[in-house]
């Protein structure tokens, strides 16, 4: 499974365009955003954007990174070749899961980089570091909401869907507009989603209020949700076809 | 061990029907069909990927999924793609480090004739590249069993001598080989056994020179006044004769003999046609289809299979 792990990461590092396309866009709403004037949730403009932007690279990089390649593989027969081979199931899975988690770590260093530097965000260490901590392993439901997606859809679709998956957890979750500025009804569908309670420990986090354990249940429930679809969606497949 | 499989598709497609068949450890045997006769169905079956809707499919005494969980069957399939971003010499690599007792990296490119391109990144491969890089991954694990679905479809005349020469080393150190491909020459050249299979059935299964002895097979068809079956059927390789008002066809085995002495039984004949050779009429020939007639067709190849025999594969 190492080898694996190591391989996979290997020939996605390579991909230099596909890293930079998946960095550039949050970064580039950092540049224009964080200089603005403002506290909201006790946060400055540029603290609570790095916050927002680390969310939503993240999410954006761990769904990528997994979704639309694993559709692709799995239409060009790749995946008929691994099943073939003595790779285990739970092996791939969890090579798979630690590649897409590694896979958000260049967006998140640039981003807090450039907090540090650009936005002038003064956060304790203690306080970054936990932040940190929070956007890595709080990405871990959107590494098996890519692999949901690679398996579900096809590999011309994988994109899309990926795309507008994004979108809508970013926007309902609050991220992109103030969640409390959205209509009752998306408010409470926003709520449901992993984006509004993996931001709302980030924000927690940075402003050293208590994390508030029922956003952790939540993303610990959409986890394991989405990784019982994709097993059932796997086991579908191996057997059926 | 292929035993009374049969896989329908979706409830409709019936691309195996009751096949059985068993092949001994060590050796080199060629599926042989025309596409969509149920040869990557069989493979596909065999290595796991696909779960037969009855029957029983042994690979080394296991189910297949333990059989590829072991490492010891390795397989190029169909439609058998590989992952962009990574250097031939990588995923060789990978492929050596997922398997026990691997063959060395040194061997694997020079097997699949790969030493020159061990730099290439997969997406700059051409598809006979991609194909022998395949059959590098194949080979990775020594595995006691070795399934090629249509190995050299992508190959050049020179590519192809030397994969089946790297085929012949392997089977030589002992690795049992199943290999499937539409073309007899293929076939011919390479197994020391040929299962012919059509339509989800196994036609024939016997060395390559009783397969070959099937494409000798000619129609011979043409229009008489008053069609005399008795006197035609007595005629020199005459296996079959139908007649339906003056059009009679005649199935033959030595059309060379057959004719002169249509032509000297002295009736009028008309419009005279002789159609057959290559492995379709082969097929035709052997399961008594086509527009000859549903009659049973002479001398059926050495062990034909009927669906109940116990089979095993390796």
């Amino acid at each position: 499974m190492i080898a694996f792990l190591r391989f996979e990461i290997v020939r996605t590092l390579r991909n230099v365009r596909f890293l930079i396309m998946l960095i550039a866009f949050p970064v580039l709403l950092y540049l224009i955003y964080a200089k603005q004037q403002g506290i909201s949730q006790g946060l400055t403009v540029a603290t609570l954007l790095l916050v927002s932007m680390a969310v939503y690279s993240g999410m954006g990089s761990a769904m990528f990174a997994s979704g639309p390649q694993l559709a692709r593989e799995r239409h060009n027969g790749w995946m008929r070749q691994l099943r073939i081979s003595p790779i285990t199931t739970p092996g791939w899975f969890a090579a798979k899961l630690v590649q897409s988690v590694l896979m958000i770590i260049p967006g998140l260093a640039v981003l807090v980089v450039l907090a540090l530097t650009y936005g002038h965000v003064q956060l304790a260490a203690g306080r970054l570091g936990t932040l940190v901590v929070i956007i890595v392993a709080g990405t871990i439901p959107f590494c098996t909401a890519g692999l949901v997606i690679g398996l579900m859809f096809d590999s011309q679709t994988a994109q899309v869907a990926q795309m507008i998956t994004l979108l809508v957890l970013a926007f309902l979750g609050g991220i992109f507009i103030s969640w409390s500025s959205l209509p009752s009804g998306m408010q409470t569908v926003g709520k449901l989603l992993p984006s509004y309670h993996l931001a709302q420990l980030g924000w927690n986090a940075a402003a050293g209020r208590p994390l508030g354990m029922s956003h952790v249940a939540a993303l610990a429930a959409w986890t394991v949700g989405l990784g019982a679809i994709a097993a059932w969606r796997w086991r579908q497949e191996s057997t059926a076809a | 061990m292929f035993h009374n499989v049969t896989k329908v598709y979706n409830g409709r497609v019936t691309a195996l029907d009751h096949v059985s068949f068993e092949i001994p450890r060590g050796a080199t045997v060629a599926l042989l069909g025309p596409n969509g006769a149920g040869k990557s169905t069989a493979i596909d079956t065999m290595l796991g990927l696909r779960k037969p809707t009855s029957g029983v499919v042994r690979v080394l005494g296991m189910t297949p999924a333990a059989a590829v969980a072991a490492g010891q069957i390795g397989g190029m399939v169909q439609t058998g793609g590989l992952p962009d971003g990574a250097k031939v010499s990588e995923l060789i690599a990978l492929f050596r480090q997922l398997y026990h007792g691997s063959r060395s990296q040194a061997d694997l490119l020079r097997l699949a004739g790969l030493t020159d391109i061990a730099d290439r990144r997969v997406e700059q491969l051409s598809g006979g590249q991609t194909q022998r890089v395949r059959f590098a991954l194949a080979l990775a694990g020594r595995p006691d069993l070795l399934f090629l679905d249509e190995p050299t479809a992508a190959l050049d005349v020179e590519a192809r001598r030397s994969f089946w020469q790297s085929v012949q080393t392997i089977a030589g150190q002992g690795t049992t080989v199943l290999f499937a491909t539409h073309y007899l020459d293929e076939a011919d050249a390479n197994a020391s056994r040929i299962i012919v299979v059509s339509h989800g059935r196994i036609m024939a299964d016997g060395t390559p020179s009783q397969i070959k002895a099937y494409t000798s097979v000619r129609i011979i068809r043409f229009s008489t006044a008053t069609p005399d079956t008795s006197a035609l059927l007595r005629l020199p390789g005459v296996n079959d004769v139908v007649a339906s008002g003056d059009a009679v066809a005649i199935r033959s085995g030595d059309a060379d003999a057959t004719l002169p002495a249509l032509y000297a039984l002295g009736g009028p004949v008309r419009g005279l046609e002789v159609g057959g050779g290559g492995l379709e009429e082969a097929l035709i020939a052997l399961t008594g289809g086509g527009a000859a007639g549903q009659g049973e067709p002479g001398g059926r190849a050495a062990g034909v299979s009927n669906s109940s025999d116990m089979t095993r594969v390796g």
